[in-house]
């Protein structure tokens, strides 16, 4: 069986252990439990005819308290860049680690999910920038690790990509 | 390794393996429990260890390790803290450390779940205090932006209300009406109160964020807060293929502090520049510009994007839920967020297009320097009282105000009170009006466009040779004391606060006219002048005007009169007071002091519901009035009647017919 690495990136509180959650074990948790360290989680997709074991590395959030070690990416297959529609500092923090990573790994396979789209009267992203992002060819999806929304879908697609 | 120093580790719980080759290891002490439950007892137990089939994360550290072990570094080259499901589930924490010991290369792993779950409640701790920051900074501008609402928004269509409604007292209407008019005028009364029921439950708030505000030390520089906000937005903007940079302009000067907070200063410039974005073209640049203008400097965001909307004015591009066309914001708050902060600090904003292309959204906030040289005296003298000083006659009133419905209402009621009246919707307008004429006093807004109550009167006190008469009183919708403190330290020499009652206002006025017969400054009256020539002198001599003061006192006096008796029949107190102050200010007109004075008592009574004394007075009033009507009535028509013995021809103001003789 093919395995493949893939790491969870983004700020904070952006729901990326929620993201995880929900596409392994279909669960989700209101409550907010920060991350400390590196949380390691398997799961076997099936895409086409393709048997792939995942090995999902969520990383804690970047910020002033823990700042992201990049040798964690050795070995990755691709990533999930993590932010929250509710908070525009994490739209920003996610394209800094982006370039970060560009810069300390190489062109990985990534894509982009913004997180929370059940919280939409909240939302601060502007749909321009995401537009502009999809014109950069990037993959930008929305999702929700509350309501199951584009989670499936997000990991499927860097899986995809990872194939290539 | 001594059995001794083993034992030592595994009662520290860490089990230590002795590295082979190829990512294989030997356990040199026995496995502790979680390390059975994570790898299976047969796999521990059976000699030798793959780590990298056991562990994604000990393969990626071991990369770190060799380096380590490869390098002949002494001391230890620890791993982060990780987390691994066993076999049944169970969430289990993990450290590992690499070190040398005799050659050996030794691998010592450990389970530190108290240690995890300490670091865990502090980052959570603080992460939570995080969110709570950010969530707290947007509630407060949503507070920030419901009080707005509340004070101006709310209060302004109020203030038409209660003023159309005290414009209604005196009209001939049917007691039914009269009946809802009370009504209309008991709810507009209630709804006010209310209001400020709710400032005051925001009072403190609203003194501690002012006083934060104004202390000279803590003046934000704009140079310092646009470079900040620009940092975080430089993604943003690369994102979208635009360029966004701060002009050389800002190297004019090392201090740009400003008057304001630098938290909502950073906002500002923050929902400028997400503004910007939203219309900006990959490709093009937004440059962020400063200037000094005078004693404000000025903060500018250019972009090159379309430019304003043809139809649409600052003032509606500032307003609540303003959005643009093509491609709308969130909910229209940002740049009203931004107009009430500038304004609140005593500045401007606005916009303009740009006449190569794009759009300039700017600002400007008083110079810290100023601020510095108020602010300590402000914070010693305590705050002054109301100064409206000595003013004779029925006044010149110079009114500003941005709304039609309260200028037109207003206006018509000072004037139906007898003073003269210039409406202005703005502070510059005012400022056009005081070039034009001299005025005893201006009654300025304090949130106005273009330019602010705060602003023209700045500009009135620079001139204090041609204006030292003038008496500057604050309309505002900021109706707490410490607002009412802050406009008295700027200058005003009174405040009114929003929603107001004419009454209040003519209260104020004629508090003030009152003053003047016991001021020793005023000259006294050399010549008695006939209630005519008094209201001739009141209109400069336009007769035609005049005759219609006089036809218009005349109509309107009967039916007062009537309703006073009316009221003092049927004892009400409301009705009393309310044709008594109508009446009041008719008489005003032509300074028939007798009347005016029988009218006040009546209106006095009549809001205390003490009817004992009121048929006494109102019988004086009507022989006043009485006298007063006949001094008038031949100047009611078309034309003057003409006097015995006096010439054919029109004489302005020779004639007059015999006055009422003390």
């Amino acid at each position: 069986m093919i395995q493949k690495k893939i790491c969870m990136l983004g700020a904070f509180a952006v729901g990326k252990t929620s993201l995880v959650r929900r596409f392994v074990e279909s669960i989700f948790s209101e409550t907010y439990h920060t991350t400390v360290g590196v949380k390691i989680d398997r799961k076997t997709l099936q895409l086409n005819a393709t048997e792939i074991n995942l090995v999902l590395w969520d990383l804690y959030g970047d910020d002033d308290f823990q700042k992201i070690r990049w040798s964690h990416f050795q070995g990755a297959y691709g990533y999930l860049l993590v932010a929250d529609g509710t908070r525009r500092s994490t739209l920003e923090k996610a394209l800094l680690l982006e370039e970060r990573a560009r810069q300390e790994i190489g062109s990985v396979p990534f894509v982009f999910v913004i997180n929370k789209s059940d919280l939409a009267k909240d939302w601060e992203l502007d749909a321009q920038v995401e537009a502009q992002l999809q014109a950069k060819k990037w993959t930008v999806l929305r999702s929700s690790a509350k309501t199951g929304e584009g989670v499936e879908e997000a990991f499927a697609e860097l899986t995809r990509k990872m194939l290539v | 390794m001594s059995a001794i120093a083993l034992q030592f580790l595994r009662e520290l719980g860490f089990v230590l393996l002795q590295h082979k080759d190829h990512g294989r290891f030997v356990l040199l002490s026995p496995p502790p429990p979680w390390l059975l439950e994570l790898w299976g007892a047969y796999d521990v137990n059976g000699g030798e260890i793959r780590i990298v089939e056991k562990s994604p994360f000990l393969e990626n550290f071991l990369f770190e390790a060799d380096t380590f072990w490869q390098s002949g570094k002494t001391g230890l080259c620890q791993s982060e803290m990780w987390i691994e499901k066993s076999v049944s589930g169970k969430e289990i924490a993990l450290a590992a450390i690499a070190l040398e010991s005799g050659g050996k290369r030794l691998l010592a792993l450990h389970s530190p779940e108290s240690q995890f779950h300490e670091r865990q409640q502090l980052l959570q701790t603080a992460r939570n205090s995080l969110l709570d920051h950010e969530k707290l900074q947007r509630e407060i501008q949503k507070k920030e932006i419901l009080l707005h609402c509340i004070i101006h928004d709310l209060s302004q269509p109020l203030s038409v209300m209660s003023v159309a409604l005290d414009c209604m007292i005196g009209e001939q209407i049917s007691d039914r009406g009269q009946g809802l008019l009370d009504l209309g005028r008991k709810a507009s009364d209630q709804q006010c109160l209310m209001i400020r029921d709710i400032l005051q439950v925001f009072a403190a708030d609203l003194q501690a964020s002012m006083d934060a505000e104004s202390k000279p030390g803590s003046a934000p520089d704009l140079l310092a807060c646009a470079s900040s906000v620009l940092n975080a937005f430089v993604p943003v903007y690369a994102a979208k293929g635009v360029q966004l940079r701060i002009n050389d302009s800002a190297k004019q000067r090392s201090d740009w502090r400003v008057r304001g907070q630098g938290r909502r200063l950073e906002r500002i410039f923050s929902n400028l520049l997400e503004n910007a974005l939203r219309y900006s073209p990959p490709g093009s640049t937004v440059t962020i510009g400063l200037e000094e203008q005078g004693e404000f400097l000025k903060a500018y965001v250019d972009d090159e994007g379309p430019g304003l909307p043809a139809d649409m004015t600052p003032a509606q591009i500032f307003a609540l839920f303003s959005k643009g066309k093509e491609s709308g914001g969130k909910a229209g708050l940002g740049l009203y967020f931004c107009r009430l902060t500038v304004e609140r600090w005593g500045g401007i904003i606005s916009c303009e297009s740009r006449p190569e292309r794009g759009s300039r959204f700017w600002f400007q906030l008083p110079g810290v320097s100023a601020e510095v040289e108020r602010t300590p005296q402000a914070a010693e003298s305590q705050p002054p009282p109301n100064r409206v000083p000595l003013i004779k006659r029925p006044m010149r009133v110079l009114l500003a105000d941005d709304q039609n419905e309260i200028r037109l209402l207003t206006a018509h009621q000072l004037e139906r009170n007898g003073h003269h009246v210039v409406a202005v919707a703005n502070g510059q307008e005012a400022l056009d009006a005081l070039q034009k004429e001299s005025f005893d006093v201006a009654l300025l807004d304090e949130d106005m466009p273009l330019m602010t109550g705060l602003q023209a009167l700045k500009a009135i006190r620079e001139r204090e040779d041609k204006f030292s008469a003038l008496i500057v009183i604050a309309l505002t919708g900021y109706n707490s004391e410490p607002d009412r403190q802050r406009l008295l330290h700027a200058g005003f020499d009174s405040v009114i606060g929003k929603p107001f009652r004419l009454d209040a206002l003519e209260a104020l006025l004629q508090g003030a006219a009152e003053s003047v017969s016991a001021a020793p400054t005023v000259a006294p009256r050399a010549v008695v002048k006939s209630p005519w020539e008094i209201v001739l002198d009141r209109v400069a001599g336009d007769e035609q005007l005049a005759r219609k003061m006089v036809l218009t006192f005349l109509r309107e006096t009967p039916p007062r009169m009537a309703g006073i008796q009316k009221a003092l029949t049927k004892k009400s107190g409301a009705r009393l007071a309310s044709f008594a102050h109508a009446l009041k200010g008719s008489v005003s007109i032509f300074d028939a002091h007798g009347a005016r004075e029988c009218a006040e008592k009546l209106q006095d009574l009549g809001r205390a519901n003490s009817f004992t004394e009121a048929t006494g007075l109102y019988s004086q009033l009507k022989e006043e009035i009485a006298h007063l009507e006949e001094n008038l009535r031949g100047y009611a028509g078309r034309r003057r009647p003409r006097e015995p013995g006096a010439s054919s021809k029109n004489q302005r103001r020779s004639s007059k017919p015999k006055p009422k003789q003390p």
